[in-house]
């Protein structure tokens, strides 16, 4: 019984030794590749067989793809523009992704992707990555203009540093919020799922007393769910938000 | 006290992958989470944007023009309702206002008709009524010349029976006078 609350979010390789070495650093397989894997392949197979384009009235099966798909649509449409669709296919694959991850870490006993900062870093790493490509392959040097807001030119170089700071700042926060809050859920499962176990364990009347956090579980459970879809919905209307900015600088503004 | 073995059978094992720490920052677990995630992101993304995006899209799309076309179809439909009941209306006024034509010729022919069937009727009539008053005058000319030959007679039979004198027509005739 694993009653450290961190335990769950413990890397183990299920194959002892490591696949190979990729610049001298050992590659595992682990629990967290066997959940990636599952993600990936479950999203995929769902997303492709649910659909079938000729069929007009959809099973229910394709109704959430469709609407999967035209969630996304809509957010990068109303965020960006239409020239923001170009990025349809990575912000639907972002969403899908942080989406299936932290569903399927709700399942008692799997793993949840999401919760662990190299990846959730390294997802905004790679939109900070894609809004400044974009930036300055459409804008060139006039891309540096997305620092400087319509100010009087006293203040200008002191709100230079103040965006430069806030843009550098977005990978940590776009990652962190994401991490933290699939960490603070489930630890807080985890932590009222030993109370539990503890108080039904201590056995008399404090037994009964077990059912306190029992129900609290499940109360959490449901707000969880929420936030698992919440934190994908943000991470995704982040990116549009940004992409936007590296397309149209100030100008909507 | 019966699990101490199996918890320092676990710490041993990973060596130092199980030590106090907060797991998500372990450092030596990344590589490995970067290399899954790359090639699980990256078959997602190929999966995403070349088969099921379009597959989507397609089905969103299909339907939308179904629809599009239904209504289209609706409308069109509509329309032809719409100048064929306009038609059918425009054939029934011209088919009254025919109708209504054709009444007043009819009309009018029969009155001719009976006007000149009164008209016969009335020449007819007042050709009757001539004839009936010229035998009426005929008759009562004759009646007349009988009453005054009766009257002519009668003197002369007085005449003989008084006097014994035979008097001559002429002569009775032209003693009555009138």
């Amino acid at each position: 019984m694993a009653l450290n609350p961190m335990e769950q979010f413990t890397i183990k390789p299920l194959i002892a030794e490591p696949l190979f070495a990729l610049a001298g650093h050992p590659i595992f397989f682990t629990n967290q590749a066997l959940l990636m894997i599952i993600v990936v392949v479950a999203s995929s197979l769902f997303l492709t067989l649910a659909v079938k384009p000729g069929r007009l009235v959809p099973t229910r099966g394709q109704s959430m793809a469709e609407m999967s798909y035209e969630f996304v649509a809509n957010m990068i449409h109303t965020a960006t523009g239409e020239d923001g669709l170009k990025f349809f296919p990575f912000v639907f694959t972002l969403f899908i992704f942080v989406l299936c991850s932290n569903f399927f870490g709700m399942i008692p006993g799997s793993f949840t992707v999401t919760s662990q900062i190299a990846v959730t870093l390294a997802l905004a790493c790679m939109v900070m990555l894609i809004v400044i490509v974009t930036g300055v392959a459409k804008h060139g040097w006039r891309f540096i203009m997305l620092f400087i807001p319509k100010a009087p030119i006293y203040i200008l170089p002191l709100l230079f540093l103040i965006e430069v700071i806030s843009f550098c700042s977005r990978p940590i926060s776009l990652s962190v919020r994401l991490f933290a809050n699939m960490l603070a859920g489930h630890t807080m499962l985890a932590v009222f799922g030993g109370f539990v176990v503890a108080l039904g364990s201590a056995g008399g009347a404090l037994s009964l007393l077990s059912v306190a956090p029992m129900m609290l579980i499940v109360g959490i459970l449901l707000l969880e769910l929420l936030v698992a879809f919440l934190q994908a919905y943000v991470f995704a209307i982040l990116t549009c938000i940004y992409i936007n900015e590296a397309l149209h600088l100030h100008d909507h503004h | 006290m019966a699990e101490a073995p199996a918890t320092t059978e676990t710490t041993e094992v990973p060596a130092g992958h199980e030590a106090a720490g907060f797991p998500p920052f372990k450092t030596e677990t990344f590589p490995s989470q970067l290399f899954w995630l790359a090639i699980t992101f990256g078959f997602l993304f190929t999966v995403l944007w070349r088969a099921a995006g379009p597959k989507i899209n397609a089905a969103i799309t299909n339907r939308r023009n179904a629809i599009n076309g239904a209504i289209a179809e609706a409308a069109k439909a509509r329309a032809e309702a719409e100048a064929a009941q306009a038609g059918y209306e425009t054939a029934l006024a011209q088919a009254r206002k025919r109708g209504n034509a054709l009444a007043e010729e009819t009309r009018q022919t029969l009155n001719a008709e009976i006007a000149k069937a009164k008209a016969d009727a009335d020449a007819q009539a007042s050709a009757a009524m001539a004839a009936a008053e010229a035998r009426i005058a005929g008759t009562r000319e004759t009646a007349k010349a009988h009453v005054k030959t009766a009257a002519r007679d009668a003197a002369i039979a007085i005449v003989e029976r008084l006097t014994g004198d035979k008097v001559s027509a002429e002569d009775a005739t032209a003693a009555l006078g009138n």
